[in-house]
């Protein structure tokens, strides 16, 4: 039941956000060109760089694209789908009205995704998908269990980018007007688009158990690749982790919002 | 009836930071920041029966809004006791919060890029309300607020009077039991002012109580039938209307703008309170003796004016005229 009223609540808000990007038509076709342009550019360079001769030792062209490709997908779904609260909480926390989400009888984190949901993401999702379908057609084709695999690993990298959105939108109630931080994570986060071989191992450590940016292209990648391998498992922990601790910390600061505004 | 809302010795208390003003004082805050404890609410305690329509008047930052957004459980109080309906709003709020309505005069739950409907389908969702009970609801509160062509047109497109209007809906569409209204018609026109107070007045008849913070005594003189007045934090009054109305005398404030100057107004129950220049005075009119179409014709007989504004008397001296009381007694 109560299952039912969130799907309810959040087809509600769908909508919502399809009314609001249609009223600006202009600014969301151009909305969808700059996401596109700006995130295909890099599968674009890669080609380049290919091109010229130039490459990432061990990898095909096409291998490092599929990388990319899940990268973008993941970055889409993320744009499309939770990544708002971060701004959100920014600026409710700041103008001081998280009070109009707060009477609301709904888990607050929950409403602010699903009224932050971006339909501006979709050109990405499909950019990423068109590089995706045509660097799988320059590889074996994958297994059913790889294909299980992949699922698998997407939707974990798709969690840490969600931990990490959630503790950056947390930090956002103390430390108020905090926009700089999407910025440094948004470079630590491009670590997760290239093969990792390519880092070195003190990078590599970072990458997939400090801050597991890896896990949102990069493994997912390569378990389609028929790379992955049973360690690959060990680094869902991290992953599972920064989730938990994202969904607790942002829980708990919404507490101490209701403790401290005036 | 039974008090529906009981507040035992409510506290708020929160630090703020001094940053000073100017460019010195802003470098200076980089680094340090002197801490300012806030006592925002002072040992309050009420109640609210049951049906009833409750003003808390105060003057701004008297701590109106705190304590309001401490009954609707979107602030913690550092200490005391809240019950609403058998609820503590502390506690388990999204179970509170769906039995309650609330609107913030200064914030809005409205989304400013599409019209107020599609906002509404959201709450009907958000609310789980059914929908027969929402096209009756919304056929009904549209015909009373006589928004139905308003509310298919884009949010940003409507004047504030009719957004408020939305704003209301938009609370009310659940059927709250007690709804909680912070300055709800805070810059609004004397039209839309008096559209909303029918408003709330036809609801209330319908079963619903509401707590009203407001520093504007027309609403509360038309709505309230309790008054709680709250000053620097600390409650200063807690009566009925008709007790506020004798501790103030019914007196209305007129600001007159004179032709050509006078002494003196010799009526009985009139006085002069301020003279900004020769031609522009403020008279205080006692309405318990003189009716203000008796002082308004009788003016015209003493002198020339080129202009009169009546309004209510200001927070500060209400406050000033209940703490006179008090010593008085």
């Amino acid at each position: 039941m109560k299952i039912k009223r969130y799907i309810l609540i959040y087809r509600e808000c769908v909508k919502v956000a399809f009314a609001a990007a249609s009223t600006y038509r202009l600014n969301f076709i151009l909305n969808c060109i700059i996401m596109l342009i700006g995130d295909i550019l890099f599968p674009l360079i890669t080609i380049l760089i290919y091109g010229s001769g130039a490459g990432f030792e061990g990898w095909t062209v096409y291998e490092v694209l599929l990388i990319q490709s899940v990268f973008t997908m993941s970055m889409a779904i993320a744009d499309m789908t939770f990544h708002g609260i971060l701004w959100a909480t920014m600026g409710h926390v700041r103008q001081g009205d998280l009070e109009m989400v707060l009477i609301l009888p709904v888990d607050t984190m929950f409403l602010l995704m699903a009224r932050t949901f971006s339909i501006d993401a979709v050109g990405l999702f499909i950019g990423g998908l068109t590089i995706f379908i045509v660097a799988l057609s320059h590889i074996a084709l994958p297994t059913g269990f790889m294909w299980l695999q992949f699922i698998v690993l997407f939707l974990i990298g798709l969690s840490v980018m969600m931990g990490i959105a959630l503790l950056m939108a947390a930090t956002s109630f103390k430390w108020v007007g905090n926009s700089r931080i999407p910025e440094i994570f948004d470079s630590i986060r491009s670590f997760g688009k290239y093969p990792q071989s390519i880092f070195p191992k003190a990078v590599l450590m970072i990458t997939t158990l400090v801050i597991p940016v890896a896990m949102i292209g990069y493994f997912p990648a390569t378990a389609l690749l028929g790379q992955g391998d049973i360690k690959m498992m060990l680094i869902l922990i991290p992953c599972i982790v920064f989730l938990i601790l994202g969904i607790t910390l942002y829980r708990h600061m919404v507490r101490l919002y209701q403790g401290v505004g005036g | 009836m039974g008090n529906i809302i009981t507040v035992e010795n409510l506290i708020k208390r929160y630090d703020t930071y001094k940053r000073g003003s100017g460019f010195k004082d802003s470098v200076k805050s980089l680094f340090h920041r002197e801490k300012v404890p806030v006592m925002a609410v002072n040992n309050i305690s009420f109640s609210v029966k049951e049906g009833d329509i409750i003003g808390i008047l105060g003057p701004n930052g008297a701590g109106k809004s705190t304590t309001i957004k401490m009954l609707t459980g979107t602030l913690y109080p550092t200490d005391g006791k809240i019950e609403v309906m058998g609820y503590n709003p502390t506690k388990d709020r999204k179970t509170y919060v769906h039995q309650i309505g609330a609107v913030f005069g200064q914030k809005s739950q409205l989304i400013w890029d599409i019209p107020p409907i599609d906002g509404f389908r959201m709450n009907k969702a958000i609310y789980g309300v059914s929908d027969q009970d929402y096209e009756e609801r919304i056929k009904v509160m549209s015909k009373l607020f006589n928004v139905e062509e308003y509310i298919t047109r884009p949010t940003r497109v409507l004047s504030l009077g009719e957004r408020m209007k939305c704003e209301f809906i938009m609370a009310m569409l659940h059927q709250p039991k007690v709804v909680f209204l912070d300055e709800p018609t805070i810059g609004l026109d004397v039209i839309a002012k008096q559209k909303i107070r029918e408003f709330i007045l036809e609801m209330n008849k319908r079963g619903t109580t509401f707590i009203l913070t407001t520093h504007d005594l027309e609403d509360v003189e038309q709505l309230a039938r309790n008054v709680v007045i709250i000053n620097h934090g600390e409650k200063v009054f807690d009566d009925s209307i008709h007790s506020l109305r004798k501790v103030l005398g019914a007196k209305k404030i007129v600001e007159l703008t004179l032709h050509s100057p006078i002494d003196q107004l010799d009526m009985e129950g009139v006085s002069i309170l301020e003279r900004k220049n020769e031609l522009s005075i403020t008279v205080s009119v006692d309405l318990d003796i003189i009716a203000i179409n008796d002082f308004i014709s009788r003016l015209s007989a003493l002198c020339d004016f080129t202009d009169i504004s009546i309004k209510e008397m200001p927070m500060e001296t209400i406050i000033t005229h209940i703490y006179q009381s008090k010593k008085e007694k």
